[in-house]
């Protein structure tokens, strides 16, 4: 079978929600209920929300098929379609990746000092050592903001006891 | 107490020295907002709920509200001399608006944005003074059957109505109602989507999802598509100022606008982008200067931005008296309200009345207040797009990690904002419309709760979900709007392959 170009990527995107209400499904169908009467099972509303999923998702799976592909945001039915460039996702999904470890081990500071390096990075700024600059200044002004004049804790890390 | 009497104590209290400083921040960091591309009010209020900690309430709901204004005066700059509207309800002034700046009119397109979103703001606001708390009144005798018939009729147009592909809307409701299931639930303590997590099963932070769906993909999506695009400005030659011909040819457009625009936001047609097109194209049909469509008639610019303020004030009346947002920005302040333990709906006008009042006069502020920034400060807004792009998107990325973070300190948030940031990249890539998933993740636990109670009131009878006549009404309306229209585009393509 000939698909149009990006029809195989969108097809695994639907497949996919496919694939999530399944899952939902399958939680609700597997959970044990409490002993206590209830007049509506909480299990009700996600079989409903499942199946809702499961339809839809196969709708759009066949109109796909037919042909109605999607337009991307930001462009027009009809312009043509251009591939994602994975390297620069991935550089994004490693600065944000890079958050989620650093933020409590080597602190605010640094985990938000990386992101912002690397995302500024990822949009095409050559000039790293001027944006690691910026980055330190900005998130070191942040950190006391958040934590003097708005107490919200945030953690300091290997700077604990000089900050 | 009557409207009026309550509205003045309203601006009593709006008008203390650290209210009016809300509302001047407000409306600085909505403009900002607006004009910046990339950045909607939505993601903008999402970002800055973690001040709901420290201010009190009334404070943050003038500031959110500010927000709300300020980014559709800032999102017409945008679009007027960048030809990139900043948010969905100034595409349709980019049309006209930014031909008019190539012409050498930015001042004048500029002005009949700002004085015309002013107009219409002050009368749709004022009509909103006076008909949500009759709404309110109404609405306290709804009941929970009737509940979730509005809640369909809301959520079914909002799929239907936004964007291109209906069943893509209501693809992205399905997945925000999955992510309202994630959690313990309330009656029975059932855990459902948890998968053995406990930091899951409190459920997933509806601001964790908002600001990583806008502020992640986004970044995620520009920056795999479109990172070559950068931004051209047309300079703007002169005063932001109107002749006389074109305050003639504006004032009846302002008024128009505001006709189409309010009624539009109070049912939930979904969002901005209906009625600026619907004034956009009436202006079109009414002018004595057809031609000039197209090539900057200054008309086009005038109607859509005034339907755009009247629309945002219209969405605030179902958001205020019946607790229902209509659009991601209305989403987000519901939520707001709901950080401080206040729920919007029918009773918030006798539980909370001095909090209601106070935001809707401060909406007349900040409406004036804008108009005062705006027009004189134009050129300093122009100077912000010059922030070079990547260190902006780093900005608003590093932002709103910590805003996921900052809520439970806890670095769960953080991986469920990574995963709803990929979601976010996805629905962009495939077309799928974003605020679908927002009312689905926000109104669905709503929606169960209201199922549930009105099958307990009723011992389990399915009939009492039809029972009352407004039932019966919104699902006939609900039938009109989505099964009708299809069901005819299928009876013509039958009839059309027949013929064949």
């Amino acid at each position: 079978m000939k698909f149009k170009a990006g029809a195989k990527s969108e097809l695994t995107f639907v497949g996919s929600l496919f694939a999530l209400g399944v899952l939902v499904f399958w939680d609700t169908w597997r959970s044990e209920l409490p002993e206590i009467n209830l007049t509506i099972s909480p299990k009700l509303f996600p079989y409903i929300v499942s199946i809702l999923l499961m339809a839809l998702s196969t709708i759009l799976f066949i109109q796909i098929l037919r042909g109605d592909l999607a337009t991307p945001e930001g462009l027009e039915p009809g312009d043509k379609i251009e591939k994602s460039d994975m390297r620069t996702f991935l550089v994004v999904l490693a600065s944000l990746f890079a958050y989620l470890l650093l933020v409590e081990r080597a602190g605010f500071v640094i985990a938000n000092s990386v992101t912002f390096v690397g995302i500024s990075y990822s949009f095409g700024n050559k000039n790293l050592v001027k944006a690691s600059g910026v980055a330190v200044l900005l998130s070191t002004i942040i950190y006391f903001c958040f934590t003097k004049f708005l107490h919200v804790p945030l953690p300091s890390g290997i700077f604990k006891g000089l900050m | 107490m009557s409207s009026a009497h309550s509205l003045l104590d309203g601006f009593a209290s709006a008008l203390t020295l650290s209210n009016l400083m809300f509302g001047l921040l407000g409306t600085f960091l909505g403009t900002l907002v607006g004009v910046l591309p990339g950045i909607g009010p939505a993601l903008a209020i999402a970002l800055l709920l973690p001040i709901t900690y420290t201010v009190s309430p009334s404070s943050a709901l003038i500031m959110f509200a500010a927000i709300y204004y300020g980014a559709m005066y800032g999102g017409s700059t945008t679009s007027i001399l960048l030809n990139t509207p900043g948010e969905s309800g100034s595409v349709i002034t980019a049309l006209e608006g930014n031909k008019m700046a190539r012409n050498g009119r930015a001042g004048a397109a500029l002005a009949t944005a700002a004085i015309g979103s002013f107009v219409a703001g002050t009368i749709a606001t004022l009509i909103l003074a006076f008909t949500a708390p009759t709404i309110a009144d109404w609405a306290i005798q709804v009941g929970s059957a009737e509940y979730v018939a509005l809640m369909l009729v809301a959520f079914s147009t909002v799929s239907s109505l936004l964007g291109s592909s209906q069943i893509r809307g209501f693809l992205s409701l399905a997945v925000g109602l999955v992510l309202g299931l994630v959690g313990a639930d309330l009656q029975s303590g059932l855990s459902r989507l948890t998968f053995g997590n406990d930091a899951a099963l409190e459920g997933i932070e509806t601001v964790t999802v908002i600001v990583s769906i806008f502020a992640l993909g986004e970044a995620l999506y520009i920056a795999s598509r479109f990172k070559e695009t950068g931004w051209k400005i047309i300079p703007m030659k002169g005063r932001a100022l109107m002749t006389r011909d074109d305050w003639k040819r504006s004032w009846k457009p302002w008024l128009r606008g505001t006709a189409i625009g309010f009624p539009l936001g109070i049912i939930p047609a979904g969002g901005s982008e209906v009625p600026t097109f619907l004034s956009y194209s009436v202006e079109k049909s009414l002018s004595k200067n057809k031609g000039e469509f197209g090539k900057g008639a200054i008309e086009g610019v005038a109607g859509p931005e005034a339907a755009n303020n009247a629309n945002a004030a219209g969405a605030l009346v179902p958001l205020l008296a019946l607790g229902l947002p209509t659009s991601a920005t209305a989403a987000v302040i519901l939520v707001a309200f709901q950080t401080y333990q206040i729920q919007p709906g029918p009773l918030l006008f006798t539980t909370n009345p001095d909090l209601i009042w106070t935001l809707i006069a401060s909406l007349f502020i900040g409406n004036t207040l804008l108009l005062i920034l705006n027009l004189p400060l134009v050129r300093f807004w122009v100077q912000l797009l010059k922030i070079p792009r990547t260190y902006l998107f780093a900005g608003i990325v590093s932002f709103a990690m910590l805003g996921a973070y900052a809520l439970n300190t806890s670095t769960f948030d953080l991986s469920v904002a990574i995963a709803i940031g990929i979601v976010g990249f996805l629905f962009r890539r495939y077309g799928v419309p974003i605020t679908p998933l927002i009312l689905g993740l926000i109104l669905g636990p709503n929606l169960e709760l209201q199922f549930r109670r009105a099958l307990q009131i009723s011992a389990g009878d399915y009939g009492t979900l039809i029972a009352s006549p407004l039932s019966k009404a919104l699902y006939l309306t609900l039938f009109l709007v989505i099964v009708a229209p299809n069901a005819i585009k299928l009876v013509n393509k039958l009839k059309a392959k027949s013929k064949k």
